[in-house]
């Protein structure tokens, strides 16, 4: 049952994501100052968005562990986390490739991509640190603190830098003004599939987690015998 | 315009979704070796259990 | 080696409290005075990040030439870098000092609260940690030959703001990993990428300042961003440490 709402998930995600690429590649007109690299955007953002949404909630659902002490709290924040990570390691590689085209560089320190890096390299902190406890309890507790002060120190980072960089020259000016309603539409249009495929990836790694919990268990079993 | 304006285009795509796809391996990379695991677990503990009786 | 240390000042931790309950800043007090005692008498940590401060300081001098104007201009991130690495120091044996004769389950179970304990530590690693910073201070000037007791005043404020910055991650992260295998590794690679706000906010400060220059124009931005962090780090912290004490 379980395995079978995820299957149509996925499905779903592949038709939508086909019915979009179409849309994209084929009708919509070519971006007038960018040219054909501005359709990067269209998994470029839902893909930061993605990010962010499963890090804030694996903040909640750590505040929950250690207020409920129950370890389907950690999985799912673990779940989310791990999930949060691929999605924001695809926004930046998404980013350094469009970058290269636009600014003719892959990589500059502007307040997006030096957040969205320090961000990365914190959860992927969070994750080195739960490997290095092997108490269960203790290994919620110290993630979930973790996580908290993860979500609470990203937007703390964008906004410093932000002004840290405008004391400065800016080397690159983000193409300001406004987009077409036709790009911001597919923008959410692509959104779609990405968190349905974020969703099932979740599920997904939940499951393990409760695997990894089972495998504990019958061990713990196998030595008492 | 940059003449690989087009080609990196597809390059982001193709970085996009190989980047999941290499974590989609990996969950199921876990996945078998959590299964194999239990497995081999569960037989364990019935041998042991038959053992007992 | 805080053994001797460890029991007696848990004892007058103890007395008043049976009687009625010790006040939160009573209690933090207390905590701090006993770290600040058994660091006294062993002077581990305080030798170990000044001579680290100082062999930084030195390394940094042949990574940069500090005759040239330029090098100047990078002082404040020179100095913050330093302070952290000597941070690192203390704060790993802010907790860790508490196991051996299991002293930290002494302590949590006296009768003052996880908040309190951690406030206490948090005090006494400040303290020293401002002191190894002044210490540094003083040697970066002889050796980069700056005026920066021309601005003390300022300087000790920021220096006093990014320090506790710094000791609120870092104190409550020595409490997170203090039962784990990789304690020394994992402490600077949570607490540094999280300081990033704070560090950026000391650094433009300080830079000037540690030059005898007047403070930079967009002053007020980067104290209130400390500030702010301070602030909102110090209450996530005493409201999260009872979780990571107790559990």
């Amino acid at each position: 049952m379980r395995g079978k709402t995820l299957i149509v998930l996925c499905g779903l995600a592949a038709a939508l994501l086909a019915r979009n690429l179409y849309v994209m590649l084929l009708e919509l007109p070519d971006e007038a100052a960018q040219g054909p690299i501005f359709r990067i955007i269209f998994f470029h953002v839902p893909a930061a968005w993605t990010a962010f949404l499963a890090f804030l909630g694996a903040a909640g659902a750590s505040l929950l562990y250690l207020l409920r002490k129950d370890l389907r709290y950690d999985a799912f924040a673990v779940a989310l986390t791990e999930v949060g990570l691929a999605f924001a390691a695809a926004n930046l590689a998404t980013g350094m490739i469009w970058g290269r085209i636009i600014w003719g560089i892959w990589w500059t320190w502007d307040p997006r991509l030096t957040s969205m890096l320090v961000c990365w390299v914190l959860y992927a902190g969070y994750l080195t640190l739960r490997h290095a406890v092997e108490e269960p309890g203790q290994r919620a507790r110290v993630a979930a603190v973790v996580s908290i002060l993860a979500c609470v120190d990203v937007p703390i980072v964008f906004f410093s830098i932000r002004w840290w960089r405008t004391q400065h020259p800016q080397p690159v000016v983000w193409g300001g003004g406004s987009m077409d309603p036709a790009y911001w539409n597919m923008l959410f249009l692509n959104w779609i599939p990405l968190l349905l495929l974020g969703a099932v990836l979740t599920a997904l790694r939940m499951r393990q987690e409760s695997w990894q919990r089972e495998i504990e268990g019958l061990r713990r079993r196998a030595h008492a015998l | 315009m940059d003449p690989r304006n087009f080609t990196y285009m597809f390059y982001g795509f193709l970085a996009a979704w190989l980047i999941l796809a290499a974590y989609v391996a990996a969950l199921a990379g876990r996945e078998r070796r959590l299964q194999r695991r239990l497995d081999s677990l569960k037989r364990l503990l019935e041998d042991k259990e038959k053992g007992a009786r | 080696m805080t053994a001797p240390a460890g029991p007696s000042a848990l004892e007058s931790a103890v007395e008043p409290a049976v009687r009625r309950p010790a006040g939160f800043l009573r209690s933090a007090l207390t905590v701090a005075l006993k770290d600040l005692r058994a660091e006294l008498r062993t002077k581990d940590a305080l030798n170990a990040s000044l001579a680290f401060s100082v062999v930084i300081l030195l390394l940094f001098s042949f990574a940069f030439d500090p005759s040239v104007e330029e090098t100047r201009a990078l002082a404040g991130g020179l100095l913050w870098l330093v302070f952290a690495f000597a941070g690192a120091l203390v704060w790993n044996r802010s907790f860790a000092r508490e196991l051996p004769n299991d002293c930290l389950e002494g302590l949590l179970a006296a009768p003052i609260s996880g908040a309190a304990l951690y406030a206490g530590k948090a005090a006494a690693n400040w303290l020293l940690l401002m002191a190894v910073e002044l210490a540094g201070l003083a040697v970066f000037g002889v050796f980069y030959n700056t005026a920066w007791t021309s601005r003390f005043w300022p300087l000790l404020g920021v220096l006093a703001l990014g320090t506790w910055a710094m000791t609120v991650v870092g104190t409550l992260f020595s409490a997170l990993t203090v039962n784990l295998r990789l304690r020394e590794l994992m402490l600077p690679l949570l607490v540094y990428p999280m300081l990033i706000p704070a560090l950026l906010a000391a650094i433009q400060l300080t830079g000037p300042l540690a030059l005898g220059q007047p403070a930079p124009a967009e002053v007020l931005v980067w104290l209130r961003l400390l500030g702010a962090f301070d602030i909102i780090f110090t209450a996530l912290s005493l409201a999260l440490v009872e979780a990571v004490l107790v559990g």
